[in-house]
């Protein structure tokens, strides 16, 4: 397989996997491969959600594509270049919110220091970040710190924080794992949003197979570690969906039954 | 390795009070046992005889007469000019050689046992050679408050530094701050509480080294002060030196624990609230 | 065997810099830059420190300064346990007590050091009262904190097991507040050697710190006398405060152990 070089394609390729091979302590004799062969594309736009059993190095696997980890074998392309760092057009969102955002600044300025660094004014800065706070639905919060809102008001300041330099590319690990239930399907519902409203692509790790249905275009199914791509499922509601229909429908009870056997740890 | 020192004001209690005596209560619990000692103090020295314990009264008395009337508080503001000087020195000194050991980590590590030794050096024992080195006066204090400032500063920043979360500096390197961004929007203020506390104790030991150096071969200060009037037997004289070096000390204090309130805001009030 | 191979420059290292550094003390020195009525050279210091070492002067010094240190501590730590228990257990006491404690700890002990030398003359009793008075304060808010900080449910255990008064306090407040403890006997002996070698320079007591300024006094001659003894006082600090951190690792580590069964909302040791 090849990796997608700067040939425009008719759907172009926002991220390009290939091969990627992950070893913690090479060399030594507790070397640890946490990721052996995984190989994937996304194509703009698309929402893909990686799951797998716990262990099977999906953190791994997200620190490699986003740049914060150098692969030991392997290639990531974003956007047609191999990645050397976080590119500029990637957004990260982490699982904890509470040590993610900083808490010396209110959650206007959290929001704003991305846009800070890009070099944007400051009268621009405060329209964007007054503007992606509305998006998240919250508007009023840009004076309050983030240790002053609920947890699943933190995590939407910190989504707002990753998409306020409009990136083309949106990371997330395993973003709702913290929130509770109710929260986490406002969460979902909202990300969703963001993605049809700025038209960004997605890719979200989870250990929550309901949630990579409901949410994904497609799913990367991981092996137990070392990991390998066991398979990509194709989900096909489309970008219509609700918390109530889509998860009571035949074809989400179907996808989910073939998941849980990919996933549940028998074998393999 | 920590090296904070705790200052022992009372948690924040966000309890409503019931009623006006219950209210009047809370005033007056921290500060009936302070009349009470100053009391206690004033009575017992009423009458006294002794030629060391003078009645408090004349003390208070005298301490107008020296220190306003006959002019002594010039003693007080050059001993407050050169800690100041020296703190603000030593202690910027503290926090850039700490952050240059955060960063640079062979540095630290080659570094380690030497300025280890230094911190756990009596800083007063360096006195007799800033004396050989500067002499007397006031360069001689400074250079010694310096010294001895820089010291718990370092190493409680660099020890705050290192503490920073890591998932912090994943953040940092999503948002690609870069390094100098990094630095000042994360490291500084991730690092803030933990150099607060290096910057309280560095305080104590500047006012300690203060009085130290204006207390041998010197010829200002409170320090000066003091010992003169007690090389005169100006027992009373003596005492006021000692209630205004005490005085200073506390309004030292409590402008540091003031001015740090306010400037680690963020800190406390979330500690108050419960998250970390 | 460890992936880091360079894990020995881990002691390589400062091995290097401290060599460089002498060796950098004896260039400018001898080379100049440094007047010697100043600063002496770094041979001349080791000399001296060695002739103290061989000749035994040194050791009465270090004598007379530990003993005013180790007295001192005694009552301080003793005295600390106690006041501080009592008071950690009564929070009308404890608020009553915190603004006289925190007043006390603001004024420099050195500032009543020249009454106490009318008092009691340049004795070890005037160094041990300097040396309480300086390291009573910090001492005390830290056992106040520790005892504060202990699980609740460890002393409601020992009040269902009919545990009271001296038994209690040996034998289960000072074991789980021992962290913070551990960690005000470390500033406490920090603050007493500090004060021991005030009361020696300024007060004139016996010690390592009157060497120091007896050296100083006699003149650029025994200039390298004085560095040694400063030297010497530094290695009492690393001997002395070293011990504590060590002891504060060891039992930050066993405490530890025995609390990871329920998550402490102590803020890690002060």
């Amino acid at each position: 397989m090849s990796i997608a070089t700067a040939v425009p394609t008719a759907t172009e390729t926002v991220l390009a996997v290939d091969g990627l091979r992950k070893i913690y302590d090479e060399g030594t004799d507790h070397a640890n491969m946490a990721i052996d062969t995984v190989s994937f594309e996304v194509d703009k736009g698309e929402f893909v959600c990686i799951v797998g059993p716990s262990g099977a190095g999906k953190t791994t696997l997200l620190r490699c594509i986003s740049g914060l980890a150098s692969p030991s074998a392997g290639t990531v392309a974003f956007e047609g270049r191999p990645l050397s760092g976080v590119p500029e057009q990637l957004g990260l969102v982490f699982q904890d919110y509470s040590r993610s955002l900083y808490p010396w600044f209110t959650n206007g300025d959290n929001v704003a220091l991305p846009l800070s660094a890009r070099g944007m004014p400051r009268a621009e800065r405060a329209a964007r970040v007054a503007e992606t706070l509305e998006a998240v639905g919250l508007g009023h919060v840009a004076k309050k710190y983030p240790w002053e809102l609920s947890g699943g008001m933190q995590q939407r300041v910190a989504i707002a924080r990753a998409l306020s330099y409009r990136p083309e590319l949106l990371l997330m690990d395993e973003p709702f794992a913290s929130v509770d239930a109710q929260t986490r399907f406002d969460l979902e519902d909202l990300i969703l949003k963001v993605r049809r409203e700025l038209g960004i692509t997605v890719v979200l790790v989870t250990h929550d197979i309901d949630e990579a249905i409901y949410l994904g275009d497609r799913i990367v199914v991981l092996s137990k570690n070392p990991s390998v791509v066991r398979e990509i499922v194709e989900v096909q509601f489309g970008s219509e969906r609700s918390q109530v229909e889509t998860r009571s429908s035949p074809e989400f009870l179907e996808l989910r039954n073939h998941l849980l056997s990919l996933v549940m740890p028998k074998d393999v | 390795m920590t090296r904070v020192t705790t200052s022992l004001v009372p948690t924040v209690r966000p309890r409503r009070a019931k009623s006006g005596l219950r209210r009047l209560g809370q005033v007056l619990t921290p500060v009936w046992l302070p009349l009470l000692l100053i009391a206690v103090w004033w009575f017992a020295t009423a009458n006294s005889t002794s030629p060391f314990f003078p009645p408090l009264g004349d003390i208070l008395v005298d301490t107008w007469n020296q220190w306003v009337v006959f002019g002594a508080w010039t003693n007080a503001v050059v001993s407050v000019r050169n800690l100041l000087i020296g703190y603000v020195f030593g202690t910027l000194i503290g926090i850039i050689g700490g952050s240059l050991l955060w960063r640079l980590r062979y540095l630290r590590v080659a570094m380690n046992p030497i300025i280890y030794f230094l911190y756990v050096l009596p800083a007063p024992a360096l006195l007799p050679a800033m004396i050989a080195i500067f002499g007397i006066g006031d360069m001689r204090q400074i250079a010694l408050i310096a010294l001895g400032s820089i010291w718990p500063t370092l190493l409680n920043t660099l020890d705050g530094m290192r503490g920073v979360d890591t998932v912090k500096f994943d953040t940092a390197k999503a948002l690609r701050l870069g390094g100098w961004r990094t630095y000042f929007r994360l490291v500084l203020p991730g690092a803030g509480p933990q150099i607060a506390a290096g910057l309280r104790a560095s305080l104590t030991v500047g006012i300690v080294l203060m009085v130290v150096s204006e207390m041998v071969a010197a010829n200002s200060g409170i320090g000066f002060f003091i010992l003169q009037a007690q090389a005169e037997f100006a027992i009373k004289k003596m005492w006021t030196g000692i209630l205004v070096l005490a005085l200073i000390g506390t309004v030292l204090n409590y402008l540091f624990v003031f001015v740090e309130r306010r400037a680690l805001r963020w800190y406390y009030r979330s500690r108050a609230l419960g998250s970390s | 065997m460890r992936r880091n191979p360079h894990a020995w420059l881990n002691w390589a290292l400062p091995l290097i810099t401290v060599v460089a550094v002498l060796a950098f003390w004896q260039a400018i020195t001898v080379g100049g830059i440094v007047s010697p009525a100043q600063f002496p050279t770094m041979s001349d210091t080791m000399g001296a420190l060695a002739g103290e070492v061989a000749s035994g002067r040194v050791w009465p010094a270090i004598g007379a300064t530990l003993i005013g240190w180790l007295i001192g501590m005694v009552i301080t730590i003793v005295l600390g346990l106690i006041i501080g228990t009592a008071l950690a257990f009564n929070g009308f006491a404890q608020r009553s007590a915190a603004p006289v404690i925190e007043i006390f700890k603001a004024i420099p002990a050195i500032a009543i050091l020249p009454l106490v030398i009318l008092v009691a003359g340049s004795t070890l009793p005037m160094k041990v009262f300097l040396v309480c008075f300086a390291a009573f304060w910090p001492f005390l808010i830290q056992v106040i904190y520790g005892v504060r900080s202990m699980d609740p449910i460890v002393l409601d255990t020992a009040r269902a097991l009919g545990i009271r008064g001296a038994r209690r306090f040996l034998a289960i407040s000072i074991p789980s507040s021992s962290p913070y403890l551990v960690t005000g006997m470390r500033i406490a002996s920090a603050q007493a050697l500090i004060l021991c070698i005030v009361a020696e320079i300024v007060g004139g007591a016996a010690g390592i710190g009157r060497n120091i300024l007896l050296a100083q006094n006699s003149g650029v001659v025994a200039y390298p006398t004085m560095y040694a003894y400063i030297i010497v006082a530094g290695i009492l600090g690393v001997a002395l405060t070293g011990a504590f951190f060590l002891l504060e690792k060891r039992v930050m580590h066993w405490h530890e152990s025995q609390r990871n069964i329920r998550a402490s909302n102590v803020v890690g040791a002060a």
